[in-house]
């Protein structure tokens, strides 16, 4: 995975993630609008057949778009320890 | 989020998860297709062929070929620390096979490739590789490696892998005449008529078509088909390279993983510029 910074200001960030497909960027896409310091998150594969996308993120202000970033990833592994947890707890019976 | 087990069996696995969203169950899905490794026989050497079919065209039906796969004891080939491209024992397995028809026609079949590691062995012995007639022989060492769906699909550890949201299904029994139409068209029966009642079967083989919907004589329609979109239904079923449950273990591993990697990067870069 490489990260490329196209845009950045203290409430906008645009990267571009070489490796990253729909898999994670919906995913994170869904966990930054979650948040309400979020103003705008967006995504975008510019070509199919290519697997590096770009990423926009937009707060209001208050919190700095990096940040927002990684308290929505923080999100998603909340997210999937718990789906970690209830999955084992289903199988045991 | 809850979770429940509604069908499992050696290959098959289906989970009603609740409480969670679309891009959820979809990055699962996603990831048990693309990122979840498992073992198919990628490289052939052929030392004799005298069968029909071409070196190739065998080549290509090994490597369909679905094999049980150790994830602890192997590497993936790039993450080796051997760093060799053909690879060691930490990477490879290799397999044999000695087919000759002495008495007449005969087919191969995956059951006598012999295995160096008896762990790692086709799901199945009875999957055909090629017909021999009399004297034709086929003799080859193939290699087997592990991989990644996104790669190619041989290397993906399910044979279906899908979600659907969970059914709902309320029937206005105020306005509902109980004529069966409902009952006729749907085409997984879902519904049942009980004396002069519709009532619901089995909720979860609905797959929302509204085909009830469209028939139901009254206006607005008295069978009211939506979905609830935090419950979904998951499906999965395995080759038999790996079981069900290890492969959603595993998914949710790669995921958190990737994520990590992902933020990592993003601190750094973040880092740099400031």
């Amino acid at each position: 995975m490489k990260v490329k910074i196209l845009k950045r200001t203290s409430n906008e960030l645009k990267i571009e993630v070489e490796g990253a497909g729909h898999t994670l960027c919906n995913l994170l896409q869904k966990r930054l609008l979650e948040d309400e310091n979020v103003e705008l998150a967006s995504y975008d594969i510019p070509h199919p057949l290519a697997s590096n996308s770009i990423i926009y993120v937009c707060t209001k202000g208050d919190v700095k778009p990096e940040e927002a970033l990684r308290k929505a990833v923080e999100r998603a592994h909340q997210m999937n320890k718990e789906f970690s947890k209830e999955f084992k707890k289903a199988l045991k019976p | 989020m809850e979770i429940e087990v509604l069908e499992k069996n050696d290959v098959n696995m289906r989970l009603l998860i609740r409480g969670v969203d679309t891009p959820f169950v979809n990055a699962l899905r996603r990831t048990v297709l693309a990122e979840v490794p498992c073992m198919a026989i990628d490289e052939v050497v052929i030392i004799e062929n005298s069968s029909v079919l071409q070196d190739e065209i065998i080549a290509h039906r090994l490597g369909l070929i679905p094999l049980k796969t150790d994830l602890n004891g192997y590497n993936l080939p790039e993450e080796c620390p051997c760093k060799s491209e053909f690879g060691c024992n930490l990477c490879r397995v290799s397999l044999t096979l000695d087919a000759e028809a002495k008495e007449g026609t005969r087919t191969v079949y995956s059951g006598e490739l012999i295995s160096e590691n008896p762990d790692i062995v086709p799901v199945s012995d009875k999957i055909p590789i090629v017909k021999l007639v009399k004297e034709q022989k086929l003799k080859l060492e193939a290699y087997a490696r592990l991989g990644k769906g996104k790669k190619h699909a041989k290397w993906q550890p399910v044979s279906m892998c899908t979600y659907k949201y969970y059914p709902q299904i309320k029937i206005d029994s105020k306005r509902c005449d109980a004529c069966g139409k409902c009952v006729e068209i749907c085409p997984r029966k879902v519904l049942t008529k009980n004396v002069n009642k519709i009532e619901v079967r089995d909720l979860i083989v609905c797959t929302l078509c509204q085909d009830c919907m469209d028939v139901c004589p009254q206006n607005p329609p008295a069978i009211d088909v939506s979905w609830d979109e935090n419950t979904f239904i998951f499906n999965l079923e395995s080759t038999g390279a790996l079981p069900p449950k290890r492969i959603i273990t595993e998914a949710i591993k790669i995921l958190d993983k990737r994520l990590k990697e992902f933020i990592k990067h993003v601190k750094v870069k973040t880092r740099e510029k400031s």
